[in-house]
């Protein structure tokens, strides 16, 4: 099986829930996913289906198994995804409970079936079934589209009166008392509308609203998606995390790879101050996830300002630590810029025969391989430190820029992009500056790239109500080699 | 491993095309994109004896072959003390996006890069594009995928890029990883005779994606039982609309039109022009006025005085009398109202040898930076921008979605 494309033991996979937010899980073998709200499953009943399937969690009577306590520490879902659970707020019942309260209120929930949704295939499937066209009420396409045509719609609501929460018959004991015995998410929308007295003279479109918001808090539904780089920043996004990623955008960092020209074969030099979301970016477009050795030699050679790196985020990737010590180096600054030469290297290690290695005590032997691989390390840093023909510099830091970036572009090959990402335009515009003096530098351009999504339901289409504000700027050039002003004459 | 042997083994590439590898030195033969600004990049295939022309000079191809790739060449102009200058660059897809012949309207690096993360393009890819147009996307998928299948309807563009792709070492023929095929894709569908496409991702710019739709679901266009995307990439709203109802009807899910807005900014520099240096302009103008008014009272009184001593001497040639009553009927009248004048008058004169007070360079061309003044940078939104390119509409589905069984079990 293929983890590329299918659901496999031994991944981190992100999976999407009704109210938009996501979370980052593992898929271990016998383990339990638990979904707060949205119902739990067995892993083992996922595996083998590819990623990207939707799932139903279904709950019927027979279903007696229960997630004991013991079940519960096997669940595997990652702990910082459920330390901020940002909800869909309309309305819940549940938005004022903390975090803490709601997750143990779910331990002892019993765990669910699971359903994949199949995908119509035929035309003729949902060739009528117009009222459903909104991606999200897709998700319980056929009822929803049943329960509007049993109601009586009315065209208008001009006999609409707001009387608060009094057209909803059920209430919110009830609702909970519901999701308390772990009643389809289906079951509980159906009871809800039911029990909604206005309901059947709403308009269709309200209707569909009604439910499609319903299928956000109730619907007990996700879907199992692989975990690329901009699924790994809208985790980190919806989770809160925008300063950690500066505040890059999809967009931009899709531009950046380009701009980067960002190849297999390439090795590039890059700062970057999100975690290792760039350099897993730059992994995906290089390597394609692909933990294969190909004739692929790729690298990226990764500098940090503080002693050790940090690429925290690559715990979530599916690469051997093998393929990752393989194809990225990391160096911190110091040893970057002023690094030992390799005679200072050599002064402190004692360089042995085999015969006298062999002869050596048994620990003396470890401590002599050690101090060796310590030496070989030393030296690959040394090599780093002086090749100067990088294929691309690829920037994302808040370090002071105009002092960094020249210094750093001598390691950059001529005719190579430098890309630089900044939150805010003003550092790149004064990095510019300096740039245009340098005659290193070919025409730096700053820019700016900006998705807006649209609501894509036919009949209803507009752009969306809000958006996410920011995403950050680039500053893209290339590295030249000016003519030597002496030669001039 | 190395970094040195790392790239060691990079440069045995090189015979790879220029789009999908590194290279270090111009050699004959080699397309290269030559920089003469931002708006002027020309490419031009290096060959000894030819000569690449511009209007500030011309500059031999071997002045340029041998050099390592970005080096800025030098030639001397007409003038005999003056030198122009050209950039040799290695062709990115990119930099090729900015430089191509434009046979179509061609889709840019802001809408390109979003598309190709969104489809999820990477080395294991295989994307189908239609229609090829100029080429420019083909360029970026042909870098970044594994395979490409592009068609074109029209048989003259079609032929045009083929060669084109083969002069870059982009068709598989060659050891590259695009496949061009001449066909309406809408009518014919996207079968090739002698394989299946396998594809992952599809492409469409197309004027009616949804007549290109329904043959997507033809056995081996894409793959089965795996995630597959799509994006079609239309410019009218009425055409979005056709495509939503298209890829409802076939299945597809995940359904998302999204617009991409770019914009790029050009580094410019304002003059700084203090408030104090505004009040002092006009304090010296005061200055200035005070000063006249009262020079010209001297001048007056001492013209008076003349005059009197004038009307005394008769000995006094005609020609300076006229002069003097000239003068004196202008300095009057000037003195009298008009401050304009007065100014102009301080300023002509050559007794008053304090320069004027001009901190903000005013009447004079002063050029953005020059060190004589205080600047701030700004950032300039260049004057035409592309407030619209297309509409991107994504799509996704699972063709015969089945379980796959771990042949055991890890």
């Amino acid at each position: 099986m293929n983890p590329l494309t299918h659901i496999a033991y031994d991944q981190h996979v992100l999976i999407k829930l009704p109210s938009d937010n996501s979370k980052i899980c593992f898929i271990k073998k016998d383990g339990v996913i638990g979904l707060g709200k949205f119902g739990s499953f067995n892993i083992n009943d996922i595996v083998g289906y590819p990623l990207g399937t939707t799932f139903d969690i279904v709950y019927d009577s027979s279903v007696e198994d229960t997630l004991t306590e013991t079940d519960a520490s096997a669940s595997t879902e990652v702990k910082s995804a459920e330390e901020k659970p940002k909800e869909d707020s309309v309305g819940s019942e549940e938005t004022g409970q903390p975090a803490k309260k709601k997750q143990k209120k779910f331990v002892n929930k019993p765990v669910g079936k699971i359903v994949p949704r199949l995908y119509a295939t035929n035309a003729e499937d949902d060739a009528e079934e117009e009222t459903s066209s909104s991606e999200r009420s897709a998700i319980v396409a056929d009822a929803a589209a049943d329960l509007i045509a049993l109601q009586n719609s009315s065209a208008t609501n001009k006999d609409l009166i707001n009387l608060g929460s009094k057209v909803q018959k059920m209430t919110s004991e009830e609702i909970e008392k519901l999701k308390e015995a772990s009643v389809d998410g289906q079951e509980i929308i159906q009871k809800i509308i039911e029990s909604h007295e206005n309901f059947h003279q709403k308009t269709v479109y309200s209707q569909e609203k009604y439910m499609s918001r319903k299928q956000k808090k109730f619907a007990k539904t996700f879907t199992v998606e692989y975990l690329t780089s901009s699924g790994l920043l809208q985790y980190l996004f919806y989770k809160g995390d925008t300063m950690r990623i500066n505040d890059m955008s999809i967009e931009t960092m899709a531009m950046l790879l380009n701009l980067g020209n960002v190849q297999p074969c390439g090795h590039y030099l890059v700062m970057d101050e999100s975690g290792g979301l760039l350099v897993y970016a730059l992994m995906e477009r290089m390597f394609g996830g692909n933990n294969l050795e190909k004739e692929n030699l790729g690298t990226i050679t990764f500098l940090h300002e503080s002693e050790h790196a940090n690429l925290d985020l690559l715990k979530y990737s599916n690469y051997s630590s093998e393929f990752i010590s393989k194809h990225i180096k990391t160096i911190s600054v110091w040893e970057f810029f002023e690094p030992s030469t390799k005679e200072e290297l050599a002064k402190d290690v004692v360089f042995l025969t085999n015969e006298q290695i062999n002869k050596l005590h048994p620990h003396k032997k470890g401590t002599y391989h050690r101090k060796l691989k310590w030496y070989h390390n030393q030296l690959e840093l040394v090599n780093i430190a002086s090749k100067k023909d990088y294929d691309g510099l690829i920037l994302n830091t808040t370090l002071q820029l105009t002092g960094l970036v020249p210094k750093l572009g001598e390691y950059l090959h001529g005719s190579r992009p430098l890309v630089c990402y900044s939150q805010f335009r003003e550092p790149l515009l004064e990095l510019s500056h300096k740039l245009y003096t340098d005659l290193r530098y070919l025409a730096p351009t700053v820019l700016e790239t900006r998705c807006r999504p649209y609501q894509s339901i036919r009949g209803k289409i507009h752009p969306l109500m809000t958006m996410r504000g920011g995403g950050g700027y680039l500053l893209w050039c290339q590295k030249v080699l000016p003519v030597d002003p002496e030669s001039l004459t | 491993m190395t970094t040195e042997a790392l790239h060691s083994a990079s440069t045995d590439l090189a015979s790879k095309s220029t789009f999908q590898s590194y290279k270090d030195i111009v050699q004959e033969n080699d397309l290269v994109l030559i920089w003469i600004s931002r708006d002027h990049i020309k490419p031009v295939v290096m060959k000894h004896g030819e000569n690449f022309n511009t209007r500030y000079g011309t500059f031999p191809h071997t002045s340029i072959i041998g050099k390592p790739y970005g080096s800025q060449i030098a030639t001397r102009t007409a003038k005999a003390n003056k030198f122009g200058f050209i950039h040799v660059l290695q062709p990115t897809a990119e930099l090729w996006t900015l430089s191509l012949p434009h046979r179509t309207q061609i889709v840019y690096t802001y809408d390109s890069s979003y598309i190709m993360n969104r489809l999820r393009l990477g080395p294991n890819s295989t994307i189908i594009e239609a229609g090829t147009g100029s080429g420019s996307l083909s360029h970026q998928l042909a870098r970044t995928c594994g395979k490409v299948l592009t068609y074109e309807f029209h048989e003259v563009r079609c032929e045009q890029a083929k060669q084109e792709f083969k002069e870059h070492g982009l068709l598989e023929e060659d050891n590259g990883n695009l496949v061009i095929t001449h066909r309406d894709v809408c009518n014919e569908g996207f079968k090739l005779n002698d394989r299946d496409c396998e594809a992952s991702a599809v492409f469409l710019d197309l004027p009616a994606p949804w007549d290109a739709i329904p043959h997507l679901n033809t056995q081996g266009i894409l793959k089965k039982n795996e995630k597959v995307s799509v994006c079609c990439f239309s410019p009218c709203f009425e055409q979005v609309d056709k495509t939503l109802k298209a890829l409802k009807e076939n299945g597809w899910q995940e359904i998302e039109m999204v617009e991409i807005q770019g914009k790029n900014f050009e580094s410019r520099r304002q003059m700084v022009r203090t408030l104090d240096d505004a009040i002092n302009i006009l304090k010296d103008q005061k200055e200035r006025k005070d000063a006249g008014i009262e020079k010209r009272n001297k001048m007056n009184k001492k013209i008076l005085t003349e005059a009197a001593k004038n009307s005394k001497t008769e000995n006094q040639t005609e020609n300076s009398a006229t002069t003097s009553k000239d003068e004196t009927k202008a300095e009057v009248e000037g003195s009298g109202t008009e401050a304009d004048k007065q100014t102009d008058a301080t300023e002509q004169s050559p007794q008053l040898k304090k320069p004027k007070f001009n901190p903000f360079g005013k009447g004079f061309k002063v050029k953005e930076g020059d060190l004589n003044y205080n600047w701030i940078q700004v950032s300039k939104m260049e004057s035409e921008i592309k407030s619209h390119t297309s509409y991107l509409t994504f799509a996704s589905k699972i063709y015969d979605m089945k379980r796959e069984t771990e042949p055991n079990d890890q």
